[in-house]
């Protein structure tokens, strides 16, 4: 409940965007699995492309 | 013998350009199958008969004279209503655009014009392309021509259910999650996202500046290559259309899979498949070895990174783009689509950028595992069997039905964050007599070869000739 009250009170602030119906509310407590991907993909990924391009990755990989 | 609103878009092209049939005679059987059967599936959103009938008697003069304007002289198409031409409407799907007509025509359907089509309709769509079963609060579900009660898979909708019941030979559809991919299974057609970059955007309405993909739906493999060898190509009024050369896909179908290795993923795209899903996957898989392909079973590398990026740069971007409407007037938006918006803005811009920054990286991690291995990729294009409108209904159904709705992307979104062309083509019907989508996909800028696969595949099966009953008004 923390999580969500805290997300759209966020939203409000950097949005001015309120809460439109208790689909969007059951959405928005769900980013909480958003965090949780990202978390469990944190320090897997070693990637030394700088800058990385994802045009010039389509190019470099076509057949 | 085939009724005329029932054949190709390259046979009814080809009949035209022989002067075996005019262009009003496949106009005229087209809008008689819409009035036949839009009732029952409500597949467009505004028809504009009489520039269509002068459309059409232009055409066929022009060929009376020796002029034939090019490979679709003379075809009539209609496509998603989020295409711009110039004084005609283009809602969008919703209600905040339902009067929108703009000043400008967009790249793809100029392409079309100059190669002879003409446009007779707009067609039924996701409000504002984001949802994946064809729910519209503005202008009515759109219903599948299978099944009524059942999804169609959106955001192409119309253009899923038009080209499935002889409404329209082909339709232009946008895919940023399998928009263009999820209503071809469903409605039991071909259809093509191709590779990010490959069409141009111009003139189309944004959902994802990242992700956002032009494509044809078609009944055939040969169907979707005429319109994309027409289509693609770069477009100095879009800077991110690439420059790459534009092969004539539809010469490079051969017929022969000698030589192709196609993988089919042991750790990803069939954790929630459903047994009929698997059956006519694996039957699909024999026909592909039958002309001559290489089954290879592999695990894919990096899925949980995709499946996590993927989700987070659809929504920010959609949410950029309607920040002022959700301000303003965020009660003419559908329920689902308000709600699926406004979680977008709590994303964090460290967590875009991340996504965005991992993907030329992802992808080229990933094709230098994958396609080492394999040249195509071949998957479910929805794992489960079709869900019915009712079933995936956010905005009257209990808590809950979001999960429902979300898992029929499951397995086109990854695509999307790799950016890689795809298609889906029928290969069989689930119990409830809904069709089933083989996913097929390919290496950067190897639509040629994708193509080639479900053209071979289709040469030796009849799943994309059946059409659904015609039920009449």
């Amino acid at each position: 409940m923390e999580f969500l009250a805290t997300t759209e009170a966020l939203i409000a602030t950097w949005h001015g965007i309120t809460t439109p119906n208790d689909a969007a509310r059951r959405l928005a407590a769900d980013l909480a699995s958003a965090i949780a991907a990202f978390e469990q993909v944190r320090g897997t990924l070693r990637f030394e492309d700088e800058p990385s391009s994802f045009e010039a990755a389509l190019a470099e990989c076509k057949e | 013998m085939t009724a005329l609103a029932d054949l190709g878009l390259v046979e009814a092209a080809e009949k035209v350009t022989r002067r075996e049939v005019t262009s009003t005679a496949l106009l005229d059987a087209c809008l008689a199958r819409l009035d036949q059967v839009n009732k029952t599936i409500n597949a467009t959103i505004w028809v504009d008969r009489d520039r269509a009938r002068a459309d059409a008697a232009a055409a066929d003069a022009a060929l009376a004279a020796g002029k034939s304007l090019g490979r679709l002289h003379g075809i009539p198409l209609a496509h998603k209503d989020m295409y711009y031409q110039a004084g005609r409407p283009c809602t969008c799907g919703s209600a905040i655009r339902r009067d929108f007509v703009p000043a400008i025509t967009c790249t793809v359907v100029e392409r079309l014009l100059a190669a002879g089509a003409y446009s007779f309709a707009g067609l039924n769509m996701a409000e504002f392309a984001q949802n994946p079963t064809g729910h519209n609060r503005a202008f009515g579900d759109c219903h599948n021509p299978w099944n009524a009660p059942y999804v169609t898979g959106g955001s192409s909708s119309g253009s899923g259910a038009a080209v499935s019941s002889g409404v329209t030979y082909a339709s232009l559809g946008s895919d940023t999650g399998g928009s263009i991919r999820l209503p071809a299974s469903a409605c039991g057609v071909t259809g093509i996202k191709p590779t990010q970059t490959r069409v141009s955007r111009y003139g189309v309405m944004p959902l994802s500046f990242s992700a956002d993909n032009v494509g044809p739906l078609a009944r055939s493999a040969r169907d979707c290559a005429r319109i994309l060898s027409i289509i693609a190509g770069a477009d100095s009024r879009d800077p991110t259309s690439a420059r790459e050369p534009v092969p004539d896909y539809e010469a490079a179908l051969t017929g022969d899979l000698r030589g192709v290795r196609v993988g089919v993923p042991t750790n990803a795209f069939t954790n929630i498949a459903e047994p009929p899903v698997l059956a006519a996957l694996e039957a699909a898989l024999k026909a592909l070895e039958g002309r001559g392909a290489t089954i290879v079973r592999l695990e894919l590398p990096l899925m949980k990174a995709i499946s996590s990026y993927v989700a987070v740069i659809s929504r920010a971007e959609a949410a950029a783009i309607h920040a002022q409407w959700m301000r303003e007037r965020p009660q003419d938006y559908a329920i689902h689509l308000s709600a699926r918006l406004y979680g977008g803005y709590a994303i964090p811009a460290a967590y875009y950028v991340e996504a965005l920054a991992c993907r030329g990286p992802i992808l080229k991690a990933f094709a230098a595992d994958v396609f080492g291995k394999v040249d195509l990729l071949a998957t479910p294009t929805i794992p489960t069997c079709l869900p019915t409108l009712a079933e995936t209904d956010i905005d009257h159904g209990p808590p809950g039905t979001e999960q429902k709705f979300m898992a029929l992307s499951i397995n086109t979104r990854p695509f999307n964050y790799l950016g890689l062309p795809a298609v889906s083509a029928p290969c069989g019907f689930d119990p409830n007599g809904l069709p089933i989508g083989l996913q097929i996909a390919g290496r950067p800028f190897a639509e040629a070869r994708v193509l080639n696969a479900v053209d071979a595949y289709q040469r030796d099966t009849d799943w994309h000739r059946r059409r659904p009953p015609v039920v009449p008004a």
